[in-house]
């Protein structure tokens, strides 16, 4: 008797601990929504850009984001890439994907050697925790890669 | 048996609190990357769109400072000091009312305190006085020190299904406990300012909101029955929540979540 | 073309030629994903976003854009550029309803 009501009082614990994280998942149990006018897998959008070519993860690159959220709204997501960006050796673009959103696609920015610094910022719009990516194209034809995982949640009050 | 029971239920509660607390509260990495989001404020667009307003409605800075009986150097401090008393209206005010004072004194159908214009010209008005300090003084006269008092009562006043008011996540005990990954803000710690770095851009909301929008929106989520806007409560709350604001340099468009 | 607002902030505000400074680019646009609904109508509301940028120093291309729909509202985008001479920098944003805007700032280095 005891030991049942311990083992209620333990599923009710468990899961009071469960409701927190499963929050920010909410968004992938609900019912199917629509995919949204530019549905793309992460996996497709990077192979629509490197034609199949290996993609390298790379201490070169570093991005910046967030590790917990405040809102889904906007996340500041920050690219930075270790070049000289000289006409030899520059980077031709950086890509931002939120891995999970229906469009995995957020940005492609192209850059020249005029820009003197490899580096990209903006803010964008997670649909619940997923990873941040951020694929680099150097002017050698080399991609590179870099991961973060941002959890989202719903912070505060309204 | 018994005790040993209560001893693994207790320490299985408090690694679950633990746990929640451990992810749920932002890194101080974290904070400094939203921190740095206040270089680029889209509510500086709709600033720059409220300063078009003013000019257009009240006649820019010249026209609003003629209206409040000071010279131009002088607004800084004036903006300043509001919510305060003002014998045209003969009650105390906000920013906005006053405002929508001068604009009748202009010949111009005032904006209705809950528009967006309005929003834009009171926030790029206060913005004049970026950098003073917040100046109200509650004890200016008998109106000033009603208003306060009106603000502290409905500060604390239990409202609503949940009995709940202000003060219930507000207070000294309150503060600093997480309400899903935010910690609750005193609204008077120099941190906070609270009164002045409102009006703010509201990333979940996309939008320009108000120290008296922000307050409308806590009772909407806390199912308290809101106060209208300019109201006798709602500027008794500006009052007593910039009371405690004060001395602090306003700066003006915030960006809150 | 029509008057979206925006701002260009160029960091720091004196900078002199051949100096690396930082290109703010903020826009009043909605965003929109195409798979929000409308609270009372129920209806869809329809995708609308800015889908290229383009920034133009001195008439060279200096940086293009192709934009998605996961910015942020009211989105920013933060690039770098190198100082090179006096003239203007001018940006050109489109959206998928085809609108077109154009924002340019003066560019004066010291020194």
């Amino acid at each position: 008797m005891q030991r049942r009501e311990f083992f209620k009082k333990l599923g009710v614990a468990a899961a009071a601990g469960a409701v927190l994280p499963s929050l920010a998942l909410s968004n992938e149990a609900a019912a199917p929504k629509p995919k949204g006018p530019n549905e793309l897998s992460y996996k497709d959008a990077v192979n629509a850009i490197t034609g199949g070519k290996k993609v390298v993860n790379s201490p070169l690159v570093h991005l910046k984001a967030p590790e917990i959220a405040e809102n889904g709204a906007v996340v500041p997501v920050t690219v930075e890439v270790d070049s000289p960006m000289t006409e030899n050796d520059y980077v031709k673009a950086i890509h931002i994907f939120a891995t999970k959103n229906n469009n995995t696609r957020c940005i492609d920015v192209h850059l020249t050697p005029a820009n003197g610094k490899a580096m990209f910022a903006t803010r964008i719009k997670l649909g619940g925790t997923q990873e941040v990516a951020a694929l680099v194209e150097l002017s050698n034809g080399t991609f590179l890669v870099a991961t973060q995982s941002v959890k989202v949640t719903i912070g505060g009050c309204g | 048996m018994k005790k040993s029971i209560k001893i693994a239920l207790a320490l299985l509660l408090a690694s679950n609190v633990a746990m929640a607390s451990d992810q749920f509260s932002m890194s101080e990495a974290d904070k400094a990357m939203y921190a740095e989001m206040l270089e680029n404020n889209p509510a500086d667009i709709m600033i720059e769109s409220g300063s078009e307003l003013l000019e257009a409605n009240v006649g820019g800075n010249a026209g609003l400072a003629k209206f409040l009986k000071v010279s131009e150097d002088e607004l800084p401090k004036m903006i300043a000091s509001f919510p305060r008393y003002m014998e045209e209206f003969k009650m105390v005010v906000g920013l906005d009312q006053m405002l929508q004072g001068a604009m009748s004194a202009n010949g111009h159908k005032p904006f209705t305190l809950k528009s967006k214009e309005m929003f834009e010209m009171s926030s790029y008005v206060k913005s004049i006085a970026n950098g003073e300090p917040m100046s109200i003084d509650i004890h200016a006269n008998k109106h000033m020190e009603e208003a306060y008092a009106l603000g502290e009562k409905t500060f604390a006043q239990k409202r609503g299904g949940r009995g709940l008011s202000c003060m219930s996540c507000h207070s000294p005990d309150a503060i600093g406990m997480l309400l899903r990954t935010q910690g609750l803000p005193d609204l008077g710690a120099p941190e906070t300012k609270a009164a002045a770095t409102w009006p703010a851009y509201r990333m979940t909301k996309s939008a320009l909101t108000t120290l008296q929008k922000r307050f409308q929106g806590c009772m909407e989520n806390a199912l308290l029955a809101v106060i209208p806007l300019g109201s006798k409560e709602m500027v008794g709350l500006e009052v007593y929540v910039t009371e405690k604001s004060k001395g602090h340099t306003i700066a003006i468009p915030g960006l809150k979540r | 073309m029509s008057k979206r607002k925006a701002i260009i902030k160029i960091k720091p505000n004196k900078y002199a030629n051949g100096e690396v400074v930082k290109v703010n680019l903020m826009v009043m646009h909605p965003m929109e994903t195409g798979m929000r609904k409308d609270k009372e109508t129920k209806a869809t509301i329809p995708a609308h976003y800015i889908n290229n940028v383009k920034f133009v120093y001195n008439g060279k291309v200096i940086t293009t854009m192709n934009v998605w729909e996961s910015l942020s509202t009211n989105p920013v985008f933060t690039t770098y550029m190198k100082i090179d001479g006096e003239g203007e920098l001018s940006v050109t944003f489109t959206d998928n309803t085809g609108e077109v805007n154009e924002k340019s700032i003066k560019i004066t280095p010291k020194g």
